[in-house]
């Protein structure tokens, strides 16, 4: 677990402890847009072999619904927000404030309001990084995707196989009035941001501001 | 009504390489990574790649993450079990564009390139195969009979 893997490694630690830190101001954004509902705590960040990676995470042939950000600069990595169907579909329902929908297909509006989930998680989580590590981290627009959870995953971890036959991927539970929900953030960062964050030094205390990133899409209905 | 297959089912992960005989099945969830199948039907003897990357470019701990490491290394595992190079049934899947042609390390269509390329130069030919697209597949090899299940998110499943 992570508390164990941290003790052994002084790396996993320094990272364990900032994204910590970003996983809370992630907390902070989606606790505003859902007011005060949702609620989100750090897993595990762990470093696992490469084969192992999905079974370990417990993500494999079961479809997912996954809202993805991908870091395309030399600062790299891939966020993905995942539920499955039921959870994605509650979350839609509550922020469109209508019935939870049992179309097959879902609605653009659906698709908006994951997406701005999204793009507003995204953005408080790298905003938090590029504050802590001094650097810019620029995403992507989301993206909406609905396929199996291991074949996304595995996209997300091909930037670290170049380099090496393990990943450091890091696991976000959600929580509903302190009852956890089946929806994650698993973030996988390149090698070169996983570098720049095991070597951000600890901060002892305000650390140095970034320029804020701002959301890339608005829901229309969003009242916060 | 379809009954499910007995047998074992082996799950093949990233970078790994399984050889196994009937009646296990062996599966990998596929998104720009690669399966390569091998099948002895002589000794219903199957082996399954999962190909990570294209290319090792020099020595690699783990020759299963490399189309070009992974095909020889799987066919050497194959004919070590007594399989004969021209008795392989040969098929692959998967190297698909996962999050778009603009997203980040799309190398879907060079892992499927580099691993028809390295087949071809074995002299091993391609009897089935379904690559490429924007989609994840689910593939479970058939050691009792050769055939490469695909399921891909909301399509009627292909049998190569």
């Amino acid at each position: 677990m992570t508390t164990n893997a941290c003790l052994e490694n002084p790396k996993l630690a320094v990272l364990h402890q900032l994204l910590a830190s970003a996983t809370n101001d992630a907390s902070v954004a989606m606790c505003r847009w859902t007011s005060g509902l949702i609620s989100l705590t750090l897993d595990e960040v762990r470093e696992i072999p490469l084969p192992e990676v999905c079974p370990t995470l417990g993500i494999g042939d079961e479809l997912l619904t996954m809202v993805v950000l991908t870091i395309d600069k030399e600062l790299g990595g891939v966020m993905i927000l995942a539920f499955d169907e039921v959870n994605a579909r509650q979350l839609a329902a509550a922020l469109l404030n209508c019935p939870v929908s049992d179309s097959p297909q879902w609605s653009e509006l659906e698709q908006s309001a994951l997406t701005e989930t999204g793009n507003i998680l995204g953005c408080a989580y790298m905003n938090a990084i590029s504050r802590l590590i001094n650097q810019e981290l620029v995403p992507s627009a989301p993206y909406f995707i609905q396929d199996y959870g291991a074949s996304v995953l595995q996209q997300a971890l091909i930037a670290q196989a170049i380099t090496s036959d393990k990943a450091v991927v890091c696991r976000t539970g959600f929580h509903r009035h302190g009852v956890d929900l089946n929806w994650h953030i698993l973030f996988v960062p390149n090698e070169t941001l996983r570098v720049a964050m095991e070597n951000a030094m600890p901060w002892q205390s305000e650390p140095p501001e970034a320029p804020a990133l701002k959301p890339e899409v608005n829901l229309c209905n969003h009242t916060t | 009504m379809v009954l499910a297959a007995i047998g074992e089912q082996k799950n093949v992960g990233m970078g790994e390489i399984v050889v196994a005989q009937a009646p296990v099945r062996l599966a990998a969830v596929l998104g720009s990574c690669v399966g390569v199948a091998m099948y002895s039907p002589r000794l219903r003897l199957g082996g399954l790649a999962h190909v990570v990357l294209p290319r090792a470019n020099g020595a690699v701990a783990n020759p299963g993450k490399f189309a070009d490491t992974a095909v020889p290394h799987l066919l050497g595992l194959m004919e070590r079990k007594g399989a004969v190079r021209s008795e392989l049934i040969i098929k692959i899947a998967g190297g698909a564009c996962m999050f778009g042609k603009g997203g980040p390390l799309q190398i879907g269509d060079a892992n499927a390139e580099v691993v028809k390329e390295v087949l071809q130069q074995a002299g091993l030919r391609i009897a089935g195969q379904d690559t490429g697209g924007t989609q994840g597949r689910r593939v479970e090899l058939d050691c009792g009979t050769g055939e490469l299940h695909i399921d891909c998110v909301g399509m009627p499943r292909k049998t190569l």
